[in-house]
């Protein structure tokens, strides 16, 4: 079970980096967008292996089925200009790698040298119903501020895209 | 089992791959998912955390269910802005948005 976790991690590591490298490289959005769903699925089999099955269904929900849907809506209703873009990374972008590999190698070498009370022994997550009782028992009124951050999101995107220029 | 640090690493990794492709694309649609990948980073390690922490397991959890929401409000609104901003000024890049510089 041990080597068999480990061999898991390793391969949904490689796919995951590798989605993430593509939807940054490519030059088609819509290959973008598809190897993001590759990336987000990885992530959810990330979360498998670390028993959190109902982040695992909500990630394949929210992220795989919703999030992805409305970004290529959103590329294809803005297709012929982004369609005929000639140059893909802009003039400072030189910039972006060193800044990138500056961020990987503080917080990789702050994570090495960290010291951790469990850092390999069993699974701690609970289970669906400890969540829920997480969840409902001391986080009850974040969960229904959340509710109405939503609604607010669901009008603000229907005012900014909506026909009328009302603003 | 696979120990907490290469979990860390993963969500390190993924985290600056999405900076990077923030810092350097030009199309506002590839900004908006690669800070998406970046939250996924951030969440993969806050489950990770939550499933080695001794006490107090599952919270990290819910904090995941709480950055699901918010970015989920945060990609609607920031597509409602660029179709509205394809609408108005016909443009798709970060670079030709300059009308705020001052």
């Amino acid at each position: 079970m041990g080597e068999f976790n480990q061999l898991a991690f390793w391969i949904i590591a490689f796919t995951v980096i590798s989605c993430a490298i593509g939807v940054v490289t490519f030059k088609n959005l819509i290959h973008s967008a598809i190897s993001m769903v590759c990336c987000f699925t990885g992530v959810a089999g990330v979360y498998v292996l670390l028993r959190a099955e109902l982040a695992a269904a909500a990630q394949v929900l929210i992220y795989v089925g919703a999030i992805s849907i409305l970004i290529l809506f959103a590329i294809m209703l803005t297709r012929h200009r982004s369609g005929d873009l000639k140059i893909f990374f802009h003039r400072q972008s030189w910039a972006a790698i060193p800044l990138m590999l500056l961020v990987g190698i503080v917080f990789t070498g702050v994570l090495a040298s960290a010291h951790y009370m469990n850092s390999s022994s069993e699974a701690m997550n609970p289970d669906t119903r400890g969540i829920a009782d997480i969840l409902f028992n001391d986080y009850a009124f974040p969960f229904e501020v959340l509710s109405l951050v939503l609604l607010v999101a669901i009008v603000g995107a229907v005012l900014l895209a909506s026909k009328e220029k009302q603003l | 089992m696979t120990p907490l640090q290469h979990y860390l690493f993963l969500a390190v990794a993924l985290f600056s791959i999405g900076a990077w492709g923030v810092l350097a694309r030009r199309n506002i649609i590839l900004v908006i998912m690669c800070i998406e990948l970046m939250l996924n980073g951030i969440n993969i390690a806050l489950i990770a955390f939550s499933n080695y922490s001794l006490d107090g397991a599952g919270r990290g959890q819910v904090f995941v269910f709480f950055i699901f929401a918010v970015a989920a409000a945060e990609v609607a609104i920031g597509l409602a802005i660029t179709i509205a901003l394809y609408r108005l000024r016909e443009r798709m890049s970060v670079d030709e948005l300059h009308e705020m510089k001052g």
